[in-house]
């Protein structure tokens, strides 16, 4: 029986694990791991013993996967990373995403430069995903300011729908063996052509496992020739989008999440396109409660005023309790949590180290 | 029939030794120097790949190319300042391992 809500934080200067009760009251914090070390993909695996995953981004020698089988309380590597054949020609910079793969096992990892892996012996070995990796397209894809990254998997049976920033959204129906570019109604408004084929800069894509066909994207926007094209939903399996902006204060921004109960609830949080900070310097999560055709701001116990920092793509996650909280991480190195569905914001931790990701189960 | 030692030969059999920094010694049994055979840098990292898989990957990416923020020094001179990694090798020479400075 899961008694305990466990947080994996990745930071600038490594991974930190928060433990509590499931009344979510005082947050355990123990770390960091890989001290030193950005972390920028994390993964708490609950399909069978559970295991927590995070990618360790050595500058100095290259990229390590980290597992914890005992909830965080110590990390191995494991036998080997993600890395591309010797003839490939590209090398390894990052790791943006670890997801659960087919078996109790099995993980699927996205990489820089965007790339897809899949390990079946829970990361001691990998394997390339050659549909996508060597797809047509991706010698063509471009680097946006993090890096070019594979940094969404979702998978739905044989679909599997991928992120790429640049690249867009790529969508698989045959289990991954091979990918078609999905981009109807995504826009890029830093391209000549505002709506290409490909090359759309996704910047995280979410959707409720019980409602496979409804898929929300946070798109690169914040573009004032090409309003509302930062913000999308998609009702037939990520074919065709259609902008969900109008109401939120900026249709640029990073993180998006769907409540775990309910497919037509999801989070967003807006950021000022120049500075990618809380517009006016009052920060809130923006909840829609019917596929995003209306939002509403969630800034109970958040700075009013004065307030500055940025949310990355993966640095907001929902638990799944019959209550579900919210978590976001900033780049100023403040942990917030979200109770009763966003209702009201507790700062956890305000002093780590710039925070990349976050994510949360209960265990 | 067996082949008569060249001179090429004592060569390449010649040992280099490599000292590895403390960060790497857990891909190497803990040894913080290693005897290598090599006639250039290009063999000794060659062999490191066959004999510390792991210690290479960390040392060079999968291209081959040497890590940005790693340095290879031989005895005192960066390989930046010689002949990279077909940097010629003697006996006795000293290969040393090091991850760069680095702030922030």
């Amino acid at each position: 029986m899961a008694t305990r809500v466990l947080l994996s934080i990745g930071t600038k200067k490594g991974l930190f694990v928060a433990e509590a009760a499931k009344s979510r009251g005082r947050f355990a914090l123990r770390g960091p791991f890989g001290p030193g070390v950005a972390v920028y993909a994390g993964l708490i695996d609950t399909r069978a013993t559970p295991r927590i995953y995070a990618s360790s981004c050595n500058a100095f020698f290259g990229m390590k996967v980290l597992r914890s089988t005992d909830l965080g309380k110590t990390f191995k590597e494991t036998k080997s990373a993600p890395a591309f054949a010797k003839d490939d020609g590209r090398a390894l910079a990052n790791i943006w995403s670890l997801e659960p793969g087919d078996d109790k096992k099995g993980l699927w990892c996205g990489v820089e430069p965007a790339a897809l892996f899949r390990s079946g012996d829970g990361g001691d070995s990998w394997e390339m995903v050659a549909g996508i990796s060597n797809h047509e397209h991706a010698r063509k894809w471009q680097p946006g300011n993090g890096g070019l990254c594979m940094h969404t998997i979702l998978r739905d049976g044989k679909r599997v729908h991928l992120g790429i920033s640049t690249g867009g959204h790529y969508l698989s129906e045959d289990g991954g063996q091979t990918f078609s570019a999905a981009n109807k109604g995504v826009g890029a408004g830093f391209l000549p052509d505002p709506n290409p084929e490909f090359g759309q800069c996704v910047h995280k894509m979410a959707r409720h496992a019980d409602a496979p066909g409804r898929l929300y994207m946070q798109n690169h926007g914040g573009f004032p020739d090409h309003p509302g094209i930062g913000v999308l939903r998609s009702d037939d399996h990520g074919k065709t989008w259609k902008s969900i902006s109008k109401g939120l204060p900026s249709d640029f921004g990073f993180p998006m999440v769907v409540h775990p109960h309910d497919a037509d609830t999801v989070y967003v949080l807006p950021l000022d396109p120049a500075t990618r900070t809380c517009p006016g310097a009052s920060p809130g999560v923006w909840r829609s409660e019917n596929g995003g055709d209306s939002w509403q701001k969630l800034a109970k116990g958040l700075p009013k005023k004065e307030s500055y920092f940025t949310v990355l793509r993966d640095a907001m996650d929902l638990d799944d309790l019959a209550s579900p909280a919210l978590y976001f991480g900033t780049t100023t190195g403040q942990l917030w949590i979200g109770r009763d569905g966003g209702e009201r914001w507790d700062c956890l931790f305000d002093a780590l180290p710039p925070i990349n990701c976050v994510k949360v189960a209960v265990v | 029939m067996d082949r008569p030692a060249s001179a090429q030969d004592e060569v390449s059999t010649a040992s280099i030794l490599v000292h590895v920094p403390s960060q790497l010694r857990d891909y190497c049994s803990g040894a913080s120097e290693l005897a290598i055979s090599g006639t250039d840098l290009l063999t000794v990292l060659a062999e490191i790949e066959s004999r510390y898989p792991a210690l290479h990957r960390n040392i060079c990416d999968e291209t081959g190319a040497v890590r940005r923020h790693v340095n290879l020094f031989v005895n005192t001179h960066h390989i930046r300042d010689l002949n990279g990694l077909d940097t010629p090798l003697s006996p006795g020479d000293v290969v040393t391992v090091l991850p760069a400075v680095s702030g922030g």
